[in-house]
């Protein structure tokens, strides 16, 4: 009886890990086989024409770019100052531990808030219309949280002999942030950064009332009414309105770049995040 | 000169987020003055009527989230298991990586997944109930489920893993089979983090906007009557979050009672997500997965 009830926990776990596992490469497996099809040098080149039922998706990948290294640009700054914050100038566990779960509870918020916020503040308030500064600040926003976090672990993982000894060389804390720290911690910051826009690459629901349109918009040239096409937003419309074939094989070409774009970012910060494991653990 | 740009830079993101919740409540202070606590009881939403009653749309967006967890939860905690317990630590890494990466699959995507191939198979699978069409609140639920069911084995793992190997083997060398110390040494230890892992996970599918957007059928003013019933189920319904995501959004703006409306619907939302957010990483560490 009781062998049994060992084998059948096993079976039974090992069941869920292959449907869990299945599942998943399963949807991918489907997305490659029907977007592969689209895919062609003049997909990747080419505008929009015929509202998705010919042309490439040139400018929607384009503007993804823009947005991307919009909130890339926005975000590194202010996660570099909140994790030295957490970690170097606030004395105190308790406050510490008050920041942190600010970010935590940041991290939980849906992206579709910081959608909202940013429609709010830069599209009505500041009079930008749908602007790509607008978008990629947003985005900024929602990625803001994944990224501090993972700067904060990585400092932490930092020696204290490292500090200790360049303090004892006479440096103050300033210089420890800028000879130590933080190029201790470059490795950290990217990582969580390539994390942090591979979650963001894929959002739709920040952009969609801040930053994109469907089509008719190329390189921006202003901040005001300056909307750029993106990938995501242009599978969100296309799913909703059409059932034309021609326009299906390329609807699924964009989802299966939309999932390399996203899964080349994860996979880049795939070795720091080893390293950072394999420390940890020993 | 470091110190004051360290304290600039995170007193502008911390401003940003005490911007948000300010402008959130203060911008749908007209709909509590109109409607009262109608606005969270009421059951009906025509805006050209002015009457705001949001009370379908937290009832869509709690029950596809029970959904989502009812159906996720026993097979990402299974999987859990398996991958902290089972797998030899040289495959562990692989699967977790692959499953993480998973995680990443973005939420358009899945909508799109969902219009084209769950919305027939809900439709075809429940034909004898006789549903108007795919786009039912149980369609949503299931994509949701698949969505966060990266988050609850990812999540799960670390919890799992966070138990000592210590205890293990004390447990195995009182003569536990290993099922026996998975289930009474590993699991009892581990539930704080588990419960977190499945907060978060709901969290996620509350505040989750698009992939059900293209499947929930965006019909306002679907509530069950009685209130247990499961009808509405396979009837198309609202969510908090597609209502946002909806061309109201737009039309509200000029209309300061209605777009008090559409703003306090992403207080609601906020209040929720970040109450199980919080709740989540007081619950266990780990919360940045």
């Amino acid at each position: 009886m009781r062998k049994l009830t060992d084998v059948g926990v096993a079976i039974v776990a090992g069941c869920c890990a292959l449907i869990s596992v299945g599942l998943l490469v399963g949807l991918v497996a489907v997305i490659a086989a029907r977007g592969a099809p689209a895919l062609s040098w003049s997909f990747f080149t080419g505008q929009i024409r015929l509202v998705g039922a010919a042309g490439g998706i040139f400018w929607n990948l384009v503007g993804t770019l823009i947005l991307l290294v919009t909130a890339c640009a926005a975000c590194t700054p202010l996660a570099v100052g909140i994790a030295l914050l957490e970690r170097v100038w606030l004395t105190g566990e308790r406050r510490r531990s008050w920041l942190r779960t600010a970010l935590y509870a940041m991290n939980g918020l849906p992206s579709v808030l910081f959608g909202l916020f940013g429609f709010i503040l830069f599209v009505q308030w500041l009079g930008w219309g749908k602007s790509w500064l607008a978008g990629g600040l947003v985005l900024a926003l929602s990625m803001l949280p994944t990224v501090t976090l993972a700067l904060i672990e990585r400092l932490r993982a930092i020696p204290a002999r490292y500090v200790e000894a360049a303090a004892a060389a006479g440096l103050n804390r300033a210089q420890i942030v800028w000879a130590v720290l933080l190029p201790q911690a470059r490795g950290g910051l990217i990582t969580g950064t390539l994390l942090g826009l591979a979650r963001a690459a894929g959002e739709t629901a920040p952009i969609m009332f801040t930053a994109t349109i469907f089509a008719g918009a190329t390189f921006p040239t202003a901040i005001r009414d300056s909307p750029v096409l993106s990938l995501p937003y242009h599978i969100f419309i296309l799913a909703q309105d059409s059932f034309d074939p021609a326009v299906g094989t390329r609807l699924w070409g964009a989802a299966l770049v939309l999932l390399g774009l996203v899964f080349s970012l994860s996979l880049l910060a795939l070795p720091g995040r080893l390293k950072q494991h394999e420390e940890a653990h020993g | 000169m470091t110190r004051a740009l360290s304290w600039f830079l995170s007193l502008l993101a911390l401003g940003a987020l005490g911007l948000m919740l300010g402008i959130f409540t203060w911008q749908s202070g007209p709909v509590w003055q109109a409607e009262g606590i109608g606005y969270l009881t009421g059951g009906r939403w025509f805006f050209r009527q002015h009457q705001f009653g949001a009370l379908p749309m937290i009832y869509g967006s709690v029950v596809v989230s029970l959904v989502a967890l009812f159906l996720a939860a026993p097979i990402g905690l299974g999987a859990a298991v398996f991958t902290a317990e089972y797998l030899p630590p040289r495959a562990r890494m692989p699967v977790k990586t692959l499953i993480e990466l998973l995680a990443g699959i973005p939420s358009v995507v899945y909508g799109l997944l969902g219009i084209l191939l769950l919305r027939d198979w809900v439709y075809e699978r429940f034909a004898r109930f006789d549903p108007l069409s795919g786009d039912t609140l149980l369609t949503a639920g299931v994509l949701l489920a698949v969505m966060i069911l990266p988050t609850i084995v990812t999540l799960g793992d670390d919890a799992l893993r966070a138990v000592p190997a210590a205890q293990r083997r004390a447990a195995r060398a009182l003569g536990l089979l290993r099922a026996e110390s998975i289930l009474h040494v590993v699991l009892p230890q581990a539930r704080r983090g588990l419960g977190a892992a499945l907060l978060l996970a709901t969290g996620r599918a509350l505040g989750e906007t698009v992939a059900v957007f293209l499947v929930v059928g965006r019909q306002d003013n679907n509530l069950p009557s009685p209130w247990y019933s499961l009808r509405p189920l396979l009837e198309s319904g609202q969510m908090l979050t597609t209502k946002l995501g909806g061309a109201e959004t737009h039309i509200a703006w000029s209309d300061p009672v209605h777009w008090a409306a559409i703003v306090g619907l992403g207080l609601i939302l906020l209040a929720l997500t970040g109450a199980l957010a919080l709740f989540g990483a007081a619950f266990g560490r780990r919360s940045d997965a």
